[in-house]
């Protein structure tokens, strides 16, 4: 295991890590009783946070002696999700002609795979889902858009995405659903349960199904 | 009868702040929270509140407050408030105003009451975050409460009790802020790294509670990297060689490189720098 750090009380695993599972996030769940304040996957890293930056070799420790947990094969993942989409995105026409495809043949590769929520950041609940079809890679565009609606399912680089909220964005929008991925009016309550909150988590498997 | 105000005036943008949210960062959630942290706890230190209690924060001058319930309060950061100074805690009487003018040179200040103002919390903070549609800036004749009736501690300490604002903001002719090694810092040239630190650099006006941007020389980064957790304090590298600061309300993930990252102490020196400010930086490390 190797860690890399990242400023007074924080650093990543990396090398070792290839995606969150039940396994690891219990190890996780018991390391806050190490220091560990809050954690963020990524794509091949761990953010991991400390209370103090005392704890930090503390909780190096603690992960080094459960390093196995991070490469173990974690529980069978949920069911499948599936996201209903209307594709007639603002970009469909143009994403499939960059890539030198039809329309129907972009939406059958985008609906394709079965996804996976690697990582949620940007904003609240939005889902980096990792499996988009290497044929869809695209750059994100230069200048981005000052307003993506709420809905908009998007790719950019080698991520499928979905705009929780409004917001600035610079993905190419491929279609819109209704399926709603956060509902912040739960936050307010107390304790507040994630699953209330947010619709998909990290390690979530799930599939664009498209509709009329 | 617990202290209340109305906000006759906002001025350039009042929210209400506290030290953010702890446990939401793998959802997304920004920490959020006061832009100076620094300033946020001494407003709250002169009324014996518990380090967290929500403070109105205000961005530099303008912002009028009217006193509809008389209480005592007190304020801290940049700008100075007639008739409360800042670092100071005072009664005052209803119906009074408190206007918020220039004091030194920086832009966040705290209006602190006792216990704190009642405010909305999600995901267990008051912090206000329009971005993430967790709640909006403050308008035009808001008014807010204060939790207690009087400070938690007795009010003769609270009257003498003054805080210098030294620890936050400086009158340095040049600030020079120390920063650590960020994630991507190894695959930047060493000559870029080099230059990072020889240059000064000018905050950008194109700066806000998300992030802030410093113009100087082009920093050549390195071009691609997957997106990763980002923290605040980061010096995200992004094509056009102009570092941005991610701040507190800034995006959880991103996909630049990060050549380094201010310690909190100096993230929150940082954000008081208004646009044009001159600032240089030295490895901690």
């Amino acid at each position: 295991m190797r860690f890399l750090d990242y400023g007074e009380r924080a650093f990543f695993c990396v090398q070792s890590y290839v995606g969150m599972s039940p396994v690891l996030e219990a190890t996780l769940q018991a390391a806050t009783q190490h220091g560990l304040q809050e954690w963020v996957s990524g794509y091949d890293r761990l953010l991991c946070i400390c209370d103090t930056s005392k704890s930090v070799p503390l909780l190096k420790d603690y992960l080094r002696q459960h390093a196995a947990d991070f490469t173990r094969e974690g529980d069978a993942p949920s069911a499948v999700i599936e996201v209903p989409v209307r594709y007639q995105g603002p970009d469909l026409q143009r994403v499939a002609r960059q890539l030198d495809l039809s329309v129907q043949e972009l939406v059958a590769l985008h609906v394709a795979t079965e996804y996976r929520v690697h990582t949620m950041g940007f904003m609240p609940g939005f889902p980096y889902l990792s499996g988009l079809d290497p044929r869809l890679h695209l750059e994100r565009m230069a200048s981005p858009r000052h307003h993506v609606p709420a809905g908009s399912v998007a790719i950019g680089g080698a991520h499928a995405g979905i705009y929780p909220v409004a917001s600035p964005g610079g993905w190419h929008l491929l279609g819109q659903t209704d399926f709603s991925l956060v509902d912040t009016s739960a936050a307010n309550r107390d304790p507040c349960e994630s699953r209330e909150v947010f619709a998909l988590h990290v390690g979530d498997r799930l599939r664009f199904v498209p509709i009329a | 009868m617990r202290p209340r105000i109305k906000v006759t005036a906002p001025g350039m943008g009042a929210s209400v702040q506290d030290l953010g949210r702890t446990g939401w960062l793998r959802y997304g959630v920004p920490m959020g929270g006061a832009m100076d942290r620094t300033a946020f706890l001494q407003a709250n230190q002169l009324l014996g509140n518990v380090p967290n209690a929500p403070c109105i924060e205000f961005l530099h001058v303008g912002a009028c407050v009217q006193i509809e319930a008389a209480g005592w309060f007190a304020l801290a950061g940049a700008a100075d408030g007639d008739p409360l100074a800042a670092g100071t805690a005072q009664y005052l009487a209803k119906g009074s105003q408190l206007r918020l003018q220039p004091y030194q040179q920086g832009l966040w200040t705290y209006l602190a009451a006792p216990g704190g103002f009642e405010a909305p919390r999600w995901f267990g903070s008051a912090a206000t975050d329009p971005r993430c549609t967790l709640g909006q800036k403050i308008v035009c004749s808001q008014t807010f409460t204060a939790i207690l009736a009087q400070p938690a501690c007795s009010t003769e300490r609270v009257a003498r009790r003054r805080m210098s604002q030294a620890s936050s903001l400086k009158r340095d002719p040049l600030l020079m802020l120390s920063v650590m090694r960020g994630p991507q810092w190894h695959r930047f040239d060493e000559a870029v790294r080099k230059q990072f630190t020889a240059a000064t650099w000018r905050v950008s006006s194109r700066s806000d509670r998300c992030g802030y941007r410093l113009e100087g020389p082009v920093l050549k980064g390195p071009v691609s990297m997957l997106s990763e957790p980002v923290l605040p304090g980061s010096f995200q590298i992004p094509g056009n060689g102009q570092p941005i600061v991610t701040m507190v309300d800034g995006p959880t993930v991103g996909g630049y490189p990060k050549l380094a990252i201010l310690s909190e102490a100096d993230r929150c020196r940082l954000a008081q720098c208004a646009p044009g400010t001159e600032v240089r930086f030295r490895w901690s490390d």
